[in-house]
């Protein structure tokens, strides 16, 4: 049999970048179950995940851990995503939920456990000069002594810069009741710096004011 | 956040606190976020199956209990025992304990081992860093931060391990191997005895599967990845936890002499060398002291209390290597260099070829650079610990003081060199301005 071939030059035409698809399109591909749709959904959340869990939780480790936890349960409940569009904001309520409930476990273990939690074991800052880790590894003791919703609450406000608003909104709890938990958690922690002589020592010698 | 001016001092020192914590954290690399993501699929992927099997299971039990009520209801005879489900893991631990994070702390000399219930053996060798990252039905997933760990891992379909060893992943069904891995050299080594294990990470080619008896070697500096085949009596009869190598010793093998600028402290090592006390008495020292919780805690002054009382000579040849370390921390935060400079240098004269011992020296040149005249001593501290931690976590932080005081005892012309270093390899580091700065003189 005579087979006619086409003497045009075939090219293969790629389709749209991953990259450009839309935080609803992305939502759209997860929620059909698409494996492209997971790994951008990963690449795109996953630093703002783990780099606000690190800063919650003072450890990188733990933050990667919490960061595989958090988009197990991303994709398991996609399809409960009532808005494409407000993927980003379906992640970030998840790490919030699990951080939390992070911490309390944390806090529930401090106080069933004699050993004291190691802080700050795993910090992923280099760059970071020894006065300032002394530094961190103290505060972030400090806040170990915080309820867990008060951490969080303060966490969210000041290291993260978010309004009082959004606060409440990704910890779902209402605006007063953020406010107090953040006024609460200031007032601790100032009462703690004051009391504590060793991180004035540490203070003077990274020449901050107190 | 911001303090403004009817705010407290403290208030302002919290804004200062919370801001450290804010520009501290890097983001993660592209490396860590594929790897990451790499065992977010296995996970996903295992759940899956996970969930099928269980509706598989599911409906198989239900037309079983269906059909065993109707029997009971026939015959009336007792009705057998539900299938049980596998058991989940639990582990003993000996030579350590497990700390918040799963950071394993070795508690005296001789390693901390783990057996699982299954059978599963898990030997982290002594002077090594480790992590119990996740224990659950489905297996365990554990991570070597720095030096050689061995495992027996007893075969099973249900169960999966995972190793994590610096930025390779070791996926593990049921085996025999020992892994190594130094973070300064970026070193990677496994030894495979028996079964088959699955090594990703940054090699080229993709995943690399192993057999038993062969050894997989990487060097991330030099891109080389190396795979022989081993004789069985080269690993052979070799009981779980034999050092990864002996062909190709590690930086942290390396003889103490090499790893010290001052000929004082190398009598000082052939002196102590066998004043190494009992392993019980270093256990009991570390029980009762807990330095390091102390030291967290803010308790330095209650540190340095106890060394008086313990006197200062028995615990610098009696305390573990984690105490002395702290004991070095409450000295410089007490401002008593000499104590400091004692309790590290006690570290590497007793603990040479411990991680700790790299990162003693960069902290006596911390400790020198205190003192009235040691600036000198200080720069050549420094440059011992970027020599044999050329990756070190204070990798930074030594290159940029040995600028600061190369500047300031031999000038701008002798930092120079040094700056143009710290600029390339840290741009955004904390002497960048400096650097910078150095660069810009004439």
């Amino acid at each position: 049999m005579l087979t006619r071939r086409s003497q045009a030059p075939l090219s293969l035409v790629p389709g749209p970048g991953r990259r450009d698809v839309s935080d609803g399109g992305l939502a759209r591909g997860l929620i059909a179950g698409e494996v492209w749709a997971i790994a951008e959904t990963w690449h795109r959340f996953a630093p703002l995940v783990i780099t606000t869990a690190e800063r919650s939780l003072g450890s990188k480790p733990e933050a990667e851990d919490l960061a595989q936890e958090v988009f197990y349960r991303v994709f398991r409940k996609a399809k409960t995503l009532r808005e494409p569009d407000s993927l980003r904001s379906f992640v970030f309520s998840f790490a919030v939920r699990v951080i939390k409930t992070e911490l309390r476990k944390r806090r529930a273990r401090a106080w069933l456990s004699f050993q004291q939690p190691e802080t700050l074991v795993g910090l992923g800052c280099a760059t970071l000069d020894m006065e300032s880790r002394d530094l961190l590894r103290r505060f972030y003791a400090l806040l170990d002594r915080l309820k867990a919703r008060d951490r969080l609450a303060f966490t969210l406000r000041h290291v993260e810069s978010m309004t009082v608003e959004e606060t409440a909104a990704a910890m779902d709890i209402s605006a007063s009741t953020a406010k107090r938990s953040i006024v609460h958690a200031e007032t601790r922690l100032s009462r703690w710096i004051e009391a504590d002589p060793g991180l004035a020592g540490f203070l003077d010698a990274k020449g901050w004011d107190r | 956040m911001t303090a403004t001016s009817g705010e407290s001092k403290d208030s302002q020192a919290l804004a200062a606190l919370t801001e450290l914590a804010r520009n501290s954290m890097e983001p993660p690399s592209t490396a860590e976020l594929d790897q990451g993501l790499d065992a977010l699929l296995s996970r996903i992927g295992a759940g899956k199956a996970r969930r099928r099997g269980f509706l598989r299971w599911s409906i198989v039990a239900a037309t079983a209990a269906c059909g065993l009520v109707a029997l009971q209801i026939a015959s009336r005879a007792p009705k057998p025992p539900f299938p049980s489900k596998p058991p989940a893991l639990v582990y003993q631990i000996e030579g350590g304990s497990v700390l918040e994070g799963g950071y394993l702390r070795e508690s005296g000399h001789a390693g901390i081992k783990l057996s699982f219930n299954e059978g599963t053996q898990f030997l982290l060798m002594p002077g090594s860093r480790g992590r119990l990252r996740a224990v659950d039905k489905e297996g365990a997933r554990i991570a070597i931060e720095q030096g050689t760990a061995s495992f027996r891992v007893t075969p099973s379909s249900d169960r999966r391990w995972l190793v994590e060893v610096g930025p390779f992943l070791v996926t593990v069904r049921g085996t025999v191997f020992t892994v190594f891995w130094d973070a300064s050299s970026e070193r990677f080594e496994l030894r495979l005895r028996q079964g088959r294990v699955v090594v990703s990470g940054p090699v080229s080619g993709g995943d690399i599967a192993l057999r038993g008896g062969q050894r997989l070697v990487v060097s991330l500096p030099k891109a080389e990845t190396l795979i022989t085949e081993e004789k069985p009596e080269e690993s052979a009869g070799e009981p779980v936890g034999a050092p990864a190598s002996r062909a190709a010793p590690t930086p942290t093998e390396r003889p103490p002499s090499a790893a010290r600028p001052s000929a004082v402290t190398d009598r000082a090592t052939a002196r102590n060398a066998a004043a190494t006390p009992a392993a019980s008495t270093l256990a009991k020292i570390d029980d009762d002291h807990r330095w390091s919780d102390k030291l967290a805690s803010g308790h330095w002054d209650r540190i340095l209390e106890e060394v008086e009382r313990a006197g200062v000579r028995v615990t610098l040849e009696k305390a573990p290597s984690e105490d002395l370390f702290a004991l070095a921390d409450a000295a410089r935060y007490g401002r008593r260099a000499s104590l400091a400079r004692a309790a590290l240098l006690a570290e590497r004269r007793r603990f040479p070829g411990s991680p700790r011992s790299l990162d003693a020296a960069f902290l006596l040149g911390r400790v020198e650079e205190s003192t009235e005249r040691g600036r000198h001593r200080a720069v050549e501290w420094y440059d011992e610990y970027l020599a044999h931690a050329p990756t070190g976590a204070y990798v930074a932080e030594a290159l940029g003081r040995k600028m600061i005081l190369t500047d300031e005892l031999e000038g701008a012309a002798s930092a120079r060199p040094v700056a143009e270093e710290y600029l390339r390899r840290f741009p955004r580091g904390s002497y960048a301005g400096s650097a910078r700065a150095l660069r810009r003189v004439p």
